[in-house]
């Protein structure tokens, strides 16, 4: 056989193969350094706190709210349908299938922004989609949408339309006063059960 | 897993180690192929010699099917390959001067060291060119800096900016390099050249 006819019955089926199955997009990296530092400089990770208060009240089962902070500053406090990965737990594999999925839009929150920035950025750099941070953290929270300053007179319709807005939300939410103990049970009681289903192993080969 | 450097499965030291090993067997395939003969080489520029396109275009696509069966089997992150970054105006004038070079001197930079470490006395004139064309460039470089920096492209990759997946692109190539190697045997038939 000619060392061409034996090059081509090589690598033509080869190339077909190739052409023929979709890439691998199981990499373990998915971003570089210099596309990390583009996302975060360019805020894309920032849900507005009108925003998810908006899905709150509307129920909005496509929100998931993630408490990052530790498990005693969730139980005293947390947002409704908020369900609680502490920082240190986010790689846990119970957690797997919540941060790593494309139906829901998880929302980290922290007191500030800084604990829900590091949840996002690992996430992130694992390739994971849908992971949000709430912008302001818990802090302007209760700034914006529980106890919203109301504008001045002078203000545009748009800013009246976003003071009503929020007020509305604030009260649907239980705002006005921050921490009412009845709320807060109320709020516990309405937390979801997270049922911890591991995660399956995918057989990625080589390592 | 791969690639094994990045990803700190091998050290540094290590990487220079196999690439060692890695270019001995190079430099034995080059030797082994005729590639220290510069008339081989100025070949297929005449036409009455392909083994170089033969050769180099087997070795790409080796290693193009190579690394994306590697990709698909999740053993290399492309992503984390190292690519040369295009400057597009030193890819054309270094391409010029490089091709300009493989034709009068018969060598190309790695076959070159092929032909001058079994004692051919052109491959150690080329050696000697290579070196001083190196510390020309050097020497000069304020002056060619805007040109030598100009226009840069980052890392494109042709598949992707014909909107095409690399598998598709990868059998396309495939294919052309099996059309070019037919059209090379003709040229050869055409031009031949005996006793060299």
């Amino acid at each position: 056989m000619k060392p061409h006819t034996l090059l081509a019955l090589f690598t033509i089926p080869l190339g077909l193969i190739i052409a023929a199955v979709p890439s691998n997009k199981t990499n373990p990296y998915k971003l570089s350094a210099s596309e990390l530092l583009g996302e975060a400089n360019a805020r894309t990770q920032y849900i507005t706190p009108d925003v998810v208060a908006d899905m709150i009240v509307n129920k909005d089962p496509s929100l998931q709210l993630i408490d990052v902070r530790s498990q005693d500053e969730y139980e005293k406090f947390s947002l409704p349908g908020a369900i609680n990965i502490p920082l240190a737990d986010l790689l846990s594999d119970k957690y797997s299938d919540i941060i790593n999925q494309d139906v829901k839009m998880n929302v980290f929150y922290s007191n500030g922004t800084l604990t829900a920035n590091e949840a996002w950025m690992i996430t992130r750099q694992l390739g994971y989609t849908n992971n949000y941070v709430l912008e302001g953290g818990l802090n302007y929270w209760f700034d914006a949408i529980l106890n919203p300053e109301k504008p001045a007179s002078t203000s545009s319709d748009e800013e009246f339309a976003r003071y009503d807005f929020r007020m509305s939300a604030g009260q649907a939410l239980g705002g006005g006063t921050i921490i009412q103990t009845t709320q807060d049970q109320s709020s516990k009681s309405a937390l979801p059960v997270i049922k911890a289903t591991p995660r399956k192993k995918k057989a990625s080969g080589g390592c | 897993m791969g690639p094994l450097v990045v990803n700190g499965i091998i050290s540094e030291n290590t990487n220079l180690f196999l690439a060692f090993i890695i270019g001995i067997g190079f430099g034995f395939v080059l030797e082994n192929s005729g590639f220290s003969s510069s008339r081989k080489l100025a070949g297929i520029f005449y036409g009455y010699d392909a083994v170089v396109l033969k050769v180099f275009f087997t070795a790409a696509i080796t290693a193009m099917l190579g690394l994306l069966f590697f990709s698909l089997f999740g053993w290399v992150d492309l992503d984390l390959i190292y690519v040369n970054p295009t400057y597009l105006t030193s890819a054309i004038v270094g391409g010029i001067i490089m091709g300009a070079g493989f034709i009068i001197g018969g060598y190309c930079p790695g076959t070159s060291f092929c032909g001058a470490s079994i004692g051919k006395i052109d491959g150690i004139v080329f050696v000697v060119g290579l070196f001083l064309g190196v510390f020309i460039f050097g020497i000069g470089y304020d002056l060619w800096d805007g040109m030598y920096m100009a226009r840069f492209l980052g890392s494109p990759k042709i598949s992707a900016s014909l909107g095409l997946t690399d598998g598709f692109f990868a059998l396309l190539l495939i294919l052309v390099a099996l059309a070019m190697f037919w059209v090379a045997e003709l040229a050869e038939k055409k031009f031949p050249r005996e006793e060299y």
